[in-house]
């Protein structure tokens, strides 16, 4: 059993140059707070892997059954006042609001989803970036309870220390992209979710004419891509003790959008490349703030021009390259394929 | 009350109508949804300001140059960051999303974030059955028909207006016809942005510049031109009046709900399209039909 | 070809990426100064009229008091050394409490001053909090800040607030403004019967239970009557439709409570539309110098409630104060060169307190008596509901209103108010479109 895991291992991981680094990646990622213990870097790490969450989950949505979603901090924000006033108001402890505050981002969901089932494209797009501006018009109708402009302030943390944050920040993190990652594989023998989610997106009516029942996938999709939004949210609202009307923010739905196609879009992996990336380089910006918000800006733009498909699946594709008889991937400098040994040139 | 009502969403509707016309006929044509089309609103508005204060060009000339500046910008933007990826419906609205950041950003950089303002072209008022309106905001509203005349005339009158409209229904066929698709798209868009930075003239000396100016009247904007049908001139048309009587009559019959005058018109705009998919006056292409 | 012009543009932009900030740190370290210095963080969005006042407040500060010795702790002088941190808090909070994080951990600043936008504060107020560092408010007015004071005494006794005062006391200065305006209105005008006040009040949550009290009050305190309250959102860009039907309820005047740019359109169609209306109470936009081209010189006869007006000396410091900013930035301070008042207050506490400990320090500003800009500095006690605050009355920080008159910003209250009056203040005037419109 483990000798067979450990073959797996080195067939599926270590030969795959793209998975092979990820695996670093994410090992020294875990090793970080044995390095520095500066709080800062560990903030940025923080919030690196809650919004990786939050890209990842727009990715689902969007990248793969294509509803192309403008207000994805709709649910972001629904679970963080949700979690938010549960804290406060019933004094429930952070791991019993995160889960119901996402639960909650899951019923905004389904709520969006009711016209996005008859809406298409553009349209469907542009009615997702009316909602949180709506949410927003309820929040400072019932300021009493919603705290207006001022948020909701004073929550309890998650832990008490930096590190801890980290640790449950990243293991969430791990988990929930994990999750995702096997509900879009479209190659998976346990679900049919990834395949039909692609079927979807190339054209619903050839999927809906193979017996396919597009709304109850669409409505998944959007409730799976609401749970983990609003884990993002629940999570980024106990960190910073505060949930606030700048959680529904059009800026932060375009941040999703902007980090997802960045890293890579329809490849879950590219959202978290490019929050990783993108975030932590938006710190180090701090130190010319001027023209912070420019570089970013300009970046995005030069990205979309020359690299559409994202930077993540770019230097996949150079890295790697799939062998035309049996698509396993393959290091660059191989001539045959690993597995069957068709020339791959 | 309801004069007032009447007259005040008029004028509502009327500023409201003159950016989404642009808007609208960007995406009827073309396809695409151009999310910097309020920013060249923003950079005309901020040419006015510029040439007027710090040239000391009085307000229609620089209106007129600011015009030129903008129309060109909106078509050095088109040719450098929109054409190549014109085909991917996605990629366009980020683009053009980030442009507008830059621009954004550039203005927060040259002018910080002060609030500023441009010299009306007539000061003054006009009395309506009683109610008070700006001489500006009765320009405004004469440039809209006109505006509105003149895009008619020219989509349904002239050689060029027939091969826009042929680019709109099948850009495949018309450019089997003969038509030169690209040039027709960089006709479009340098109408699309010069209809933006004339708004942008005649509603910027009644509006407060500041950077972020751009975001408000997109996101209205869009959703007018969703309610009234993308594409469809005259739905945008008709859309921009309803979402103007809409926030208007909000704010005379729930004064202290005066704040939500925006997220009602919202409101309006999804049940609408609940029951109408496609908008008040949208085609459903047959390939975006479900 | 077009290949490697893509890869040496990347190339390009990250060397520069990572090359200009390079370069802007090493252009922005002195020298190593022979003396050591007192680290002090100033806060706020620096793109925007508070941020920047922010850092010209203290800057005047740090100038004078280097130049007049530094500050001495225990014998040993200490420099005042700024840090100049953009919380980028009007687009994303987070941003706001990344940047004070990295202003204490990174920067390593002993004390830290600023803030504006209160979803901002609230998470910038925790994290200096955090790292037990005293965090002196310079710009929000929420009275929940100083509250927590109350609530958790031992984790946010490191809080303070400098200027302004809370927003209890808006109401009371609003009120009383009101109550002079309408006096002389009504003389002014021959006004039989009543006063009616219209509330036009950005929707926001400071402002919520100002209008609630001002709906009790108007008619009580004042004998006026409230005719209806207006709620635009505080970005509005046009308020014709609600001016249009406040004039229609049969207003006399407006009573504002506005902090957002919301001012400008609503001052400017006032003017321009020629509404009969004078309009009292709080506008923020109105405090600023561009506040009269940003309105097309339509903003004249506004009035505000106000901390500075030229040649208006609240006490022997201002004039100084006013004087000095004006020469160096051309403009007139906002409340948020408050930062001023507060390096001086904290130069004192420490000074008093021999040491650059946070709790030491916190001991000693608690004891804080002391002549600033704005006033009599004290801070409220343990035993109010608000700790820390700014005492608010006659003989401590009162405020005052501001009209503007022919252009020009002058003091209209305190007029008399409890044997308060300080000079350069002149009378209230009403407005011309109002007189014109009565005298038909």
């Amino acid at each position: 059993m483990l000798r067979r895991l450990l073959k797996d291992f080195q067939g599926d991981i270590i030969a795959v140059p793209g998975r092979l680094l990820a695996l670093i990646f994410f090992i020294m990622l875990l090793l970080v707070p044995l390095v520095t213990n500066e709080p800062y870097i560990l903030r940025t790490l923080i919030f690196a892997n809650i919004f990786a969450i939050f890209a990842v989950s727009w990715d689902l949505l969007s990248g793969y059954t294509g509803q192309v979603n403008f207000g994805h901090a709709l649910f972001f924000g629904v679970a963080a006042y949700t979690s938010a006033l549960l804290n406060l108001k019933m004094g429930m402890p952070p791991w019993a609001t995160i889960p119901i505050g996402a639960l909650a981002a899951v019923v905004a969901g389904v709520v969006v989803c009711l016209p996005a089932l008859r809406l298409r494209g553009p349209y469907l797009s542009l009615v997702t970036l009316a909602f949180p501006l709506i949410l927003l018009g309820i929040i400072f109708t019932f300021t009493g309870f919603t705290g207006g402009e001022f948020g909701v302030s004073g929550l309890s943390r998650v832990s008490n220390s930096r590190v801890t944050d980290f640790y449950i920040s990243f293991g969430v993190m791990l988990v929930s992209v994990m999750i995702m990652w096997k509900l879009t594989d479209a190659k998976s023998a346990l679900v049919r979710t990834g395949i039909i989610f692609h079927a979807i997106r190339e054209d619903e009516i050839t999927a809906r004419a193979s017996g396919i029942n597009t709304i109850r996938y669409k409505l998944l999709a959007f409730a799976v891509g609401g749970f983990f939004a609003g884990i993002a949210g629940a999570f980024h609202a106990h960190f910073m003790r505060i949930a606030g009307p700048s959680n529904l923010d059009l800026f932060l739905s375009f941040q999703a959008i902007i980090w997802t196609v960045f890293g890579g879009i329809t490849s879950i992996y590219g959202p978290v490349v490019g929050v990783y990336i993108m975030y932590p380089l938006m710190e180090f910006l701090r130190v010319v703030p001027e023209i912070r918000m420019l570089i970013f800006a300009g970046i995005v733009v030069i990205i979309l021009l020359f690299m559409p498909e994202g930077i993540a699946v770019f230097i996949r594709d150079k890295m790697e390259q799939t062998c035309p008889r049996c698509k396993l991937s393959n290091v660059w400098w191989r001539k045959t394929c690993r597995a069957c040994g068709a020339n791959l040139r | 009350m309801l004069e007032r009502i009447l007259i005040n969403g008029l004028v509502q509707g009327g500023i409201y109508a003159l950016l989404a016309i642009g808007f609208s006929l960007i995406f009827g044509v073309a396809r695409m949804i151009n999310l910097a089309h309020t920013s060249f609103y923003m950079l005309a508005s901020y040419g006015i300001y510029t040439l007027t204060r710090y040239l000391g060009i009085p307000a229609i000339p620089a209106a007129a140059i600011s015009l030129v500046l903008t129309t060109f910008i909106g078509l050095a933007t088109y040719k450098l960051f929109i054409d190549r990826v014109r085909e991917h419906h996605v990629t366009v609205m980020l683009i053009t999303m980030a442009v507008a950041f830059v621009y954004q950003e550039v203005i927060l950089m040259i002018f910080q974030g002060h609030y500023l303002a441009a010299p009306p072209f007539v000061s003054g008022f006009a009395q309506i059955l009683g109610v008070r309106v700006s001489f500006q905001h009765l320009l405004t509203f004469g440039v809209v028909i006109l505006v509105l005349v003149g895009v008619w005339a020219l989509l349904s009158k002239t050689r060029l207006g027939i091969a826009i409209r042929a680019v709109a229904q099948d850009s495949e066929v018309a450019n089997l016809m003969g038509i030169n698709v690209s040039r027709i798209l960089l006709i479009t868009m340098s109408i699309a942005a010069g209809l933006s930075a004339v708004a942008g003239a005649v509603i910027a000396p009644t509006l407060v510049l500041e950077p972020y100016m751009w975001t408000h009247p997109l996101v209205m904007i869009m959703a007018i031109v969703v309610l009234g049908g993308l594409g469809s001139v005259k739905g945008s048309f008709i859309g921009a009046f309803v979402f103007g009587f809409v926030e208007v009559s909000v704010v005379f019959l729930a004064p202290e709900l005066a704040f939500l005058k925006g997220a009602f018109a919202l409101v309006v705009m999804v049940v609408i399209l609940l029951f109408r998919p496609e908008g008040l006056f949208g085609i459903a292409f047959e390939e975006e039909r479900l | 070809m077009r290949k490697r012009l893509v890869f040496s543009l990347i190339a390009c932009l990250l060397a520069l990426t990572i090359l200009v900030p390079g370069c802007a740190k090493e252009a922005a370290q002195p020298k190593e100064p022979a003396t050591p210095t007192i680290k002090i963080g100033i806060i706020g969005p620096m793109k925007f009229v508070q941020g920047q006042h922010h850092w010209f407040g203290a800057e005047l500060a740090r100038d004078e008091i280097n130049a007049a010795g530094g500050i001495i702790v225990k014998g040993t002088k200490y420099l005042v050394e700024l840090i100049k941190t953009d919380s980028n808090e009007m687009l994303s909070p987070t941003d706001a409490a990344a940047a004070m994080e990295r202003l204490i951990t990174v920067d390593k600043a002993d004390f830290v001053i600023g803030g504006f936008r209160t979803e901002g504060v609230f998470p910038m107020q925790d994290v200096a909090m955090d790292y037990k560092k005293i965090f002196l408010g310079a710009g929000s007015a929420t009275k929940e800040l100083c509250m927590k004071v109350k609530e958790n005494y031992n984790r946010y006794k490191y809080w303070f607030r400098v200027t302004p005062f809370s927003n209890v006391n808006l109401v009371n200065n609003s009120l009383l403004t009101l109550g002079t305006a309408g006096a002389i209105m009504k003389q002014g005008l021959g006004i039989q019967g009543k006063i009616k006040v219209a509330i036009l009040a950005e929707q926001a949550t400071w402002a919520d239970a100002m209008v609630a009290a001002y709906q009790a009050y108007v008619p009580q305190k004042l004998g006026m009557d409230v005719v209806g309250a207006w709620r635009p959102s505080a970005t509005a860009t046009d308020v014709t439709a609600e001016l249009s039907a406040i004039q229609a309820s049969g207003a006399h005047i407006i009573l504002t409570i506005i902090s957002g740019p919301v001012g400008i359109p609503f001052a400017r169609q006032l003017g321009e539309l020629q509404i009969p209306l004078a309009s009292v109470g709080i506008n923020v936009e109105s405090q600023k110098d561009g506040f009269m081209s940003a309105t097309n010189n339509y903003g004249n006869f506004e009035t505000t409630l106000n901390t500075y007006a030229k040649g208006v000396a609240i006490t022997s410091k201002t004039n100084a104060f006013f004087e000095a900013f004006v020469k160096k930035h051309g403009q007139t301070p906002t409340y948020n060169a408050g930062t001023y008042d507060a390096i001086y207050v904290l130069k004192a506490a420490i000074e008093r307190a021999g040491s650059l400990d946070s709790d030491a320090v916190v001991v000693e500003l608690e004891k804080t008596d002391m002549e600033t800009t704005a006033g009599r500095l004290v801070f409220m006690g343990k035993d109010t509901d608000t700790p820390h605050d700014v005492t608010y009355g006659p003989g401590y920080v009162t405020g005052i209103a501001t009209q503007w008159q022919n252009g020009e910003m002058k003091a209209v209250w305190p007029l008399n108010w409890n044997n308060v009056t300080y000079p350069g203040t002149v009378q209230w005037q009403i407005p011309d479109r109002v007189i014109k419109a009565y005298k038909k």
